[in-house]
C-alpha cells in the first residue's frame, strides 16, 4: 500500500514538477527533451555526463534526465505514459519493448536515426512486427564468469571452454568446494531465463517461438536437473542461500572470492572484477553432450526508444543518434549500457575501455562464428523471470515434483503471454 | 446478554417522544421556526466553508479516485493502453482460474489469524506487567512503543532479513546450543514465520491502548476482591479480564484490519516478490504485481474491491460475535 501511495505521491509531485517548470522558466526557448532510464549512481554520472556532452554540441535542445532506480522504472514509466507524459527518449529493456512497442507508444524510428553503422544482426532485436521501435544501446553476452587465481589454489585447471560439458563444470566446482574444506563454493547459479535460453539452444529449441513459450517439458526438466546435482553435489549452495545470495551484482559470490564460477552478464564483469579485486575471465557456456552449438546468444543490454507522441521529436531523434553514433558519447558511456555495436565508436574508444571490458570486447568476437539467433519476447515476457523463478524454487526447494511444475510454469508462462 | 434485547426495548420507546414533541412544536410555531433555520442556514454555510479543504481532499483525493477504481474493476485496463469493459471477468478469474490469488488470501489468513492473537496477548502481558506502578514507567513504555513505530518501515524489514538470514543472530545463537540453523526468510516453510514475528513484535499501540484501559478499573473492585479471599489469578479473570473485553474488542478489530493490509514487510523481506515459492504473498503484494508488474491494473482494481469486502465482512462478523463476549458496563 504504501508503495503505491509513494508512487501515487512521486506522479503528484511530478505534475507539480513540471506544471512549474513548464513554460518561461530557466530554458530561455531551448527545445527540451526529456529521457528516462534507470540504474546506478555511476550510471546517472555518465548519464549526465554524456548529456552536458549532448547540449554543448546542440546549445538549442535542453535534455532533462530522469532517473530512477530499476525496481521502480516501468512503474513510472507506465504511470507517466497512461498520464499521457511519456518522456520523449525512454529507456527500455528487451522483455518489456514488445509490452510498449504495439500500442502507439513508441514511434517507429526507421529513416530517423542513423544505424547504418550499426551490427545489424543486433539491430533486428530493436524490431517488433517489423518495425523498428527501439535502437540497441549496445550488446550483452550470458558467459560463464571464472576466477582463475581461485581455480588454481584449489588444484584445478581452467578448462577448454570450447569442449567442457555441464558435468566437467559440475566436477570441477565440486572439487573446488572439497579442497576449501567448505570455505568456498565451487560455483554460484542463478535462475535467469537468459541461462536456460543458453541450456535449451543447445538442443535446437527456442525459448520463444509464435508467441508462444516454445520449451519442452523434457528441457526445462533437465536444467532443473542440472541445478539440483549443482546443490546436490555441493558444488554449489543450497536453494535458500542462493537466494539470500540475492541477484545484486555488487553482492554475488564472484564479486566477493566465495566462488571460482557463476553466469552473469558481460556488463557486469567490471563491477565483479572491481569487487573481487582479482582477476576474472569469460568462458562459453559449457554444453551439453551432442549439443548442436555453443547457445550463446548477444542480446541488446537496452533500447532507446523515442515517445509517438513526443512534441520534439526531431530533437529526441537527435539526441538518440548522437548517444548511438557519436564517439563522444561512446567515450562517456563506453561499456555502460552494453558494448556499443557501433563500430566507428568502438574503434575510437576501445583503449579507454577498462581491462575487463577489454577481455569482454575480445570474448564476443571469438563467440561470433557461433551465436543463436535473438528473439525479441513476446508481450507478457516481463513475467517471464518471476515465472520462471517460482517454478524453479518449487523444485529445489521440494515444493514440487518436476513433471508437475514444468507444466505448470508452461501454462502460467503461456496464460502470461496470451494477449 | 439476555438482558440485552430487553435494555434495547425501553431505548427505542423513549426515542419516539421528542420526535414527536418536535413535529408538534414546528406545528405551533412556525414563524419561529423559520426565523431560526435561517440563522442555522447561515451558520451551515460557514460551516461547510470551512470544511470545504476537507470535503475536496475527500471528492477529489479518496471518492473520485475509489469511483474510478471500481469503474476500472469491470474492466481490462493495462495502464498503456485504453480501458476495455469485461463486466465480471475480473472477479470471476479471481476465484475460479487464479491459484495465486487464492493462495495470496490463504498465506494472508494465516498470518491474521496467528499473528493477531499473539500480538493482543503480548501486548495485554507487558500491559499487565507495565501497570503495577514500575519507576520509570514512561520510559519503559516508550520502549516497547518503539517497534510499533519501526515495525511497518523499509529499515526494520531490511534489519530482519538479516537477523533471520544465513549468517544472522538467531542462528548465531542457535549455532551456541549446537544448532545447526537455516536461512530462515529464504525457506518457504519458515519464511511467512518470520512475518509473523515482526508482526507480533510491534505490540506497542495495542499495549498502550491496554495500559490505558487497565487504568480505567476501578481501584476498589479489587479492594474488596482481596477482602473476600480471591488471589491474584482471581482478580484477573473474574475483574480484569472482563472490564478489559471493550479494549480487548477494539484492539481486536484494528489489528485485524490493519493485518489484512499488510505490505511492507512482505514487500521488502521477499525482496518484492512475495517468495519463496509464494510463501509470503500477501494479499497487497499480489495486487500490487498485478497492477504495476503485471500492467492488469483492471484485474488488481477488482481485487482492492474485494478486499474492502472481506475486510468490511470480517469487521461485520467480530462486531456480531462481539456480543456474546464482549463486557460493557452497563449489562450488569
Amino acid at each position: 500500500m504504501k508503495r503505491i501511495l509513494a508512487a501515487a505521491a512521486a506522479t503528484l509531485l511530478a505534475v507539480s514538477a513540471t506544471a512549474c517548470g513548464g513554460g518561461d522558466d530557466g530554458s530561455g526557448g531551448k527545445t527540451k527533451v526529456v529521457f528516462s532510464y534507470w540504474g546506478n549512481d555511476s550510471r546517472q554520472k555518465l548519464t549526465e555526463a554524456a548529456i552536458a556532452e549532448f547540449e554543448k554540441k546542440n546549445p538549442e535542445i535542453d535534455v532533462e534526465g530522469d532517473f530512477s532506480d530499476w525496481d521502480s522504472y516501468y512503474e513510472k514509466l507506465a504511470t507517466k505514459t497512461a498520464a499521457g507524459e511519456a518522456p520523449d527518449v525512454m529507456s527500455i529493456e528487451i522483455r518489456g519493448l514488445a509490452e510498449f512497442a504495439n500500442r502507439g507508444i513508441l514511434a517507429d524510428t526507421a529513416g530517423k536515426v542513423d544505424t547504418a553503422g550499426l551490427d545489424q544482426e543486433v539491430l533486428k532485436a530493436g524490431q517488433v512486427d517489423g518495425t523498428q521501435f527501439a535502437i540497441p544501446t549496445g550488446v550483452n553476452a550470458f558467459p560463464m564468469i571464472v576466477n582463475e587465481k581461485t581455480l588454481e589454489e584449489h588444484g584445478q585447471k581452467l578448462p577448454d571452454d570450447k569442449t567442457w560439458t555441464w558435468d566437467d563444470y559440475i566436477a570441477t566446482a565440486q572439487k573446488v568446494t572439497e579442497e576449501s574444506g567448505g570455505e568456498i563454493w565451487g560455483t554460484e547459479y542463478n535462475e535467469n531465463p537468459a541461462f536456460l535460453q543458453i541450456f535449451a539452444a543447445q538442443r535446437g529449441e527456442q525459448f520463444y517461438a509464435g508467441g508462444k513459450v516454445a520449451l519442452t517439458e523434457q528441457t526445462i526438466k533437465d536444467w532443473w536437473a542440472l541445478l539440483q546435482k549443482i546443490i546436490d553435489s555441493k558444488a554449489g549452495p543450497g536453494a535458500a542461500e542462493m537466494l539470500e545470495t540475492g541477484t545484486k551484482v555488487d553482492q554475488a559470490l564472484l564479486a566477493t572470492n566465495k566462488s571460482a564460477f557463476g553466469s552473469w552478464w558481460s556488463n557486469q564483469l567490471d563491477a565483479l572484477t572491481k569487487g573481487s579485486g582479482q582477476e576474472l575471465s569469460l568462458l562459453r557456456m559449457p554444453k551439453s553432450p551432442g549439443a548442436t552449438g555453443s547457445g550463446m546468444f548477444l542480446q541488446p543490454a537496452m533500447y532507446y526508444t523515442i515517445s509517438a507522441k513526443s512534441e520534439e521529436a526531431a530533437a529526441a531523434q537527435r539526441f538518440v543518434d548522437f548517444l548511438v553514433n557519436d564517439p563522444a558519447a561512446g567515450a562517456i558511456l563506453l561499456s555502460d549500457r552494453g558494448l556499443p555495436t557501433n563500430s566507428a565508436v568502438v574503434t575510437a574508444i576501445k583503449d579507454k575501455l577498462s581491462p575487463a571490458d577489454q577481455k569482454v570486447l575480445a570474448f564476443m568476437d571469438s563467440i561470433k562464428s557461433d551465436l543463436s539467433p535473438i528473439v525479441v519476447p513476446p508481450k507478457g515476457a516481463m513475467e517471464m523471470e518471476d515465472i520462471l523463478k517460482r517454478a524453479t524454487d518449487s523444485v529445489l526447494f521440494g515444493k514440487a515434483k518436476p513433471d508437475e511444475a514444468a507444466k505448470t510454469f508452461l501454462t502460467e508462462a503461456n496464460n502470461a503471454l496470451s494477449p | 446478554m439476555t438482558l440485552r434485547p430487553a435494555a434495547a426495548g425501553p431505548a427505542t420507546e423513549t426515542a419516539e417522544p421528542p420526535v414527536t414533541s418536535s413535529r408538534v412544536e414546528t406545528g405551533d410555531r412556525p414563524p419561529g421556526r423559520r426565523k431560526k433555520s435561517s440563522r442555522a442556514r447561515a451558520q451551515a454555510w460557514t460551516a461547510y466553508l470551512f470544511l470545504a479543504p476537507w470535503f475536496l481532499g475527500l471528492f477529489a483525493i479518496t471518492l473520485g479516485p475509489m469511483i474510478a477504481s471500481l469503474y476500472l474493476s469491470f474492466t481490462d485496463y493495462s495502464l498503456l493502453s485504453e480501458a476495455q469493459w469485461v463486466g465480471l471477468d475480473n472477479y470471476d478469474t479471481m476465484f475460479t482460474a487464479d491459484d495465486r490469488y487464492l493462495n495470496s488470501l490463504k498465506v494472508t489468513t494465516v498470518y491474521v489469524v496467528v499473528s493477531v492473537p499473539l500480538q493482543l496477548a503480548f501486548a495485554l502481558g507487558l500491559a499487565l506487567a507495565l501497570d503495577k506502578g514500575l519507576r520509570g514507567l514512561s520510559f519503559y513504555r516508550s520502549m516497547f512503543y518503539l517497534p510499533s513505530l519501526l515495525g511497518g518501515s523499509v529499515a526494520i524489514s531490511i534489519l530482519w532479513r538479516k537477523i533471520f538470514g544465513t549468517d544472522g543472530i538467531v542462528n548465531t545463537f542457535l549455532g551456541w546450543f549446537g544448532y545447526e540453523g537455516q536461512g530462515w526468510v529464504t525457506s518457504p516453510d519458515t519464511a511467512l514465520w518470520t512475518l509473523i514475528i515482526l508482526h507480533v513484535w510491534t505490540f506497542g499501540a495495542p499495549m498502550v491502548i491496554f495500559l490505558a484501559g487497565l487504568r480505567q478499573i476501578p481501584q476498589n473492585l479489587y479492594e474488596a476482591a482481596r477482602v473476600d479471599g480471591a488471589g491474584r489469578i482471581r482478580q484477573f479473570r473474574s475483574i480484569t479480564l472482563p472490564l478489559l473485553t471493550p479494549i480487548i474488542f477494539f484492539n481486536a478489530v484494528l489489528e485485524v484490519i490493519k493485518s489484512f493490509q499488510s505490505f511492507t514487510q512482505s514487500f521488502v523481506v521477499s525482496g518484492g516478490t512475495g517468495g519463496p515459492v509464494d510463501s509470503t504473498l500477501f494479499y497487497t503484494l499480489y495486487l500490487y504485481l498485478k497492477g504495476f508488474k503485471n500492467y492488469e491494473m483492471g484485474y488488481a482494481a477488482a481485487m482492492a474491491w474485494v478486499l474492502l469486502l472481506i475486510i468490511g465482512a470480517l469487521t461485520a462478523v467480530n462486531f456480531l460475535m462481539s456480543r456474546f463476549w464482549v463486557f460493557y458496563g452497563d449489562d450488569k
